[in-house]
């Protein structure tokens, strides 16, 4: 368990992008793009006073890809209403490899839709308007969910690479049993040493010895 | 408030429809029909989100006109900014119901478009009436369809990009097919950006791409605008394809399937309004450019859904394979086939991994049987089969029959 200055100061380090709609409204009347613009820039300061290292401020353009690309930030922040979410999409489905949280801003006070609305990268938020000091428990339960489900992903990961590396020293085991006549017990200390003296992975040598077999029949 | 399948009149189109199709009702749901003694739909009220674009029409015109009322619901309509909003709000209950890509939909359901959820559709809300428009900078240069596009891609190279709507979407999935058509993989020859439909335009106009794929009226309004032309209709790459559908989750479905059919009733009869008339259509167009819907002129809306083309060239068409409401209900059945055929092409770009089990799938998201009581309800004519034989562009034929054949059977792929 991380003490909370510790898990501040890596929030600090965090390099946060906001992808912000035009701060010029350029039609006054389109009350969507006025409170979309008055929400980004109270959302703006609020990082900024919280401390926050704030990258870049991208615009919702057809560049955005490119730029989020170029900057990779560990978190984007966009307005759950904003056009640039499908753009922003396209970023969460070509970088389905390397997953980064982007945390949603509404104005729905109701939390209740938090957990049903995790995406893939992306970590859904609702917020009652965005005073400076909500900000940052938000980005904190933003950032922990976001590791929890990296987390369960690796763990998941992890449980799936043993099971082939297992799978990999049995069949090389057997292969040593039947091609050289040894115990099993005697088959995996052979390979065991070998591992040793060369520095490798168990599952590297198997996977060799497998590699040698098929060439060598 | 009239009741749904109430007068026996209505009964006997259910129990036609039910055994006309090469699809039969489930005796056990045919009997839950009519044991339930009233087909009062369970909530009365839905949300109903759309994207500003022409196709939205007959889910607004539902609600505008009072169709709903009829059917016993209540739909207002939601208006929302971006396809991943539509789907998240879809995914949490925010929204009971969306005009939705069909793809989207599609990749909701299998884990390709975000988090994998369980999902329905309830029918076609229209087909026709997308289009693929290139710059005049390229049309200048002798662009100004599939074949002379990959002409000058292949002499003139840079780095072309083309602008789609949601990676599962339609839009992506027609422009992929037109690219792949004359050879140029989209993947590979060129840059493929995702937009939302509204700003299309306006990024065309200062350089930023050199052709997109978006549905009406933001394909007109380039023509109107003198900033690109029409090098395709979609109705050209497959006449009468399946386009919107009304989405839902599997769970709504299931809990409320009254309410389901309702709706489906409700936004059938009012395609059937549109599609009735020059007069309906003129009155939807002036309707939906409204500021609280598509926020555009009327004369940019009203061209094509009457199908008078111009592709910005100086040619000008009439073309009946428009954008289609209704059309004597062969505009909505949910198809089988046409489900699977998304799947199909989500294999061949990459987007699924691995063969889904193609008519599984479709059966578990295309919800036929509730689309065959609202039929009824609203005296919409019900097709034979639940597949259709279609001829694509390219001249080969989708059918439905065999769709791992057939996904794989593409030169140009992922």
């Amino acid at each position: 368990m991380k003490s909370k200055s510790q898990k501040n100061k890596k929030h600090e380090a965090l390099k946060i992008v906001v992808v912000a709609p035009d701060l010029d409204v350029q039609d006054m009347g389109d009350d969507h793009a006025v409170s979309q613009a008055k929400r980004s820039r109270a959302l703006r300061i609020g990082l900024l006073e919280s401390g926050f290292n704030l990258i870049a401020t991208l615009p919702a353009d057809v560049f955005l890809s490119d730029r989020i690309h170029q900057l990779q930030p560990d978190l984007i922040i966009v307005d759950a209403e904003s056009e640039a979410r499908d753009a922003l999409e396209h970023v969460v489905f070509a970088t389905r490899d390397e997953r980064r949280p982007i945390v949603l801003f509404t104005d729905d006070n109701d939390t209740t839709h938090v957990r049903d609305a995790v995406a893939v990268g992306v970590s859904a938020y609702i917020v009652d308007g965005l005073s400076s000091t909500r900000i940052r428990p938000i980005l904190d339960v933003a950032m922990a969910r976001f590791e929890y489900e990296e987390r369960l992903r690796d763990e998941r990961d992890d449980a799936r690479h043993a099971l082939q590396e297992r799978t990999v020293v049995d069949r090389a085991k057997a292969l040593l049993m039947e091609r050289q006549g040894l115990s099993e017990k005697d088959a995996f200390t052979k390979l065991r040493k070998i591992a040793m003296d060369k520095g490798l992975k168990m599952a590297e040598v198997a996977q060799r010895t497998l590699d040698m077999a098929d060439l060598l029949s | 408030m009239t009741k749904l399948l109430e007068t026996p009149m209505s009964r006997r189109n259910v129990l036609q429809a039910a055994t006309a199709g090469a699809l039969t009702i489930a005796p056990a749901l045919r009997a839950a029909v009519y044991a339930q003694g009233s087909d009062k739909p369970e909530k009365e009220e839905v949300r109903i989100g759309f994207i500003p674009l022409t196709d939205c029409a007959s889910v607004v015109m539902a609600s505008v006109l009072g169709i709903d009322k009829k059917y016993g619901v209540k739909i207002i309509p939601s208006k929302e900014s971006s396809w991943a909003g539509v789907r998240d709000k879809l995914v949490n209950g925010e929204l009971d119901f969306a005009h939705a890509l069909y793809g989207l939909i599609y990749g909701v359901h299998m884990g390709t478009a975000g988090p994998k959820k369980d999902m329905a559709v309830l029918m076609n809300l229209n087909q026709n009436g997308q289009a693929i428009t290139l710059s005049k900078k390229l049309a200048d240069k002798g662009a100004v369809d599939a074949a002379s596009l990959a002409k000058l891609m292949a002499t003139d190279k840079r780095e072309y990009t083309f602008a789609q709507t949601f990676p599962t979407g339609t839009h992506a999935m027609w422009l992929y097919y037109w690219l792949a058509s004359v050879g140029v993989n989209p993947l590979k020859d060129a840059k493929v950006i995702t937009v939302p439909p509204p700003q299309m335009v306006a990024n065309m106009r200062v350089g930023n791409m050199d052709g997109y794929c978006v549905g009406e009226p933001w394909g007109h309004r380039a023509i109107a605008d003198g900033i690109g032309i029409t090098a395709a209709t979609t109705q050209d790459i497959w006449r009468d394809h399946p386009e919107k559908v009304l989405g839902t989750t599997g769970d709504f479905v299931k809990k409320y399937p009254n309410t389901a059919r309702a709706v489906t009733a409700a936004i059938l009869e009012a395609g059937k309004w549109i599609d009735a008339g020059l007069q309906n259509k003129m009155k939807m167009a002036e309707t939906i450019a409204d500021k609280s819907y598509v926020n555009t002129s009327v004369d940019v809306i009203n061209q094509r859904i009457l199908g008078r083309y111009q592709n910005g060239l100086g040619k000008t068409w009439d073309d009946p394979n428009h954008m289609k409401f209704f059309n004597d209900g062969t505009a909505n059945f949910p198809y089988l086939s046409d489900g699977m055929w998304f799947l199909t092409q989500h294999k061949r770009w990459g987007l699924l991994k691995d063969h889904p089990d193609y008519l599984k799938v479709a059966k578990e998201i295309n919800q036929i049987d509730i689309f065959k009581q609202a039929a009824a309800a609203s005296n919409t004519p019900v097709p034979k089969s639940a597949m259709r034989s279609s001829k694509l562009m390219d001249g080969v034929v989708w059918d439905g029959s065999d769709p791992k054949k057939y996904a794989d059977s593409f030169k140009v792929h992922a």
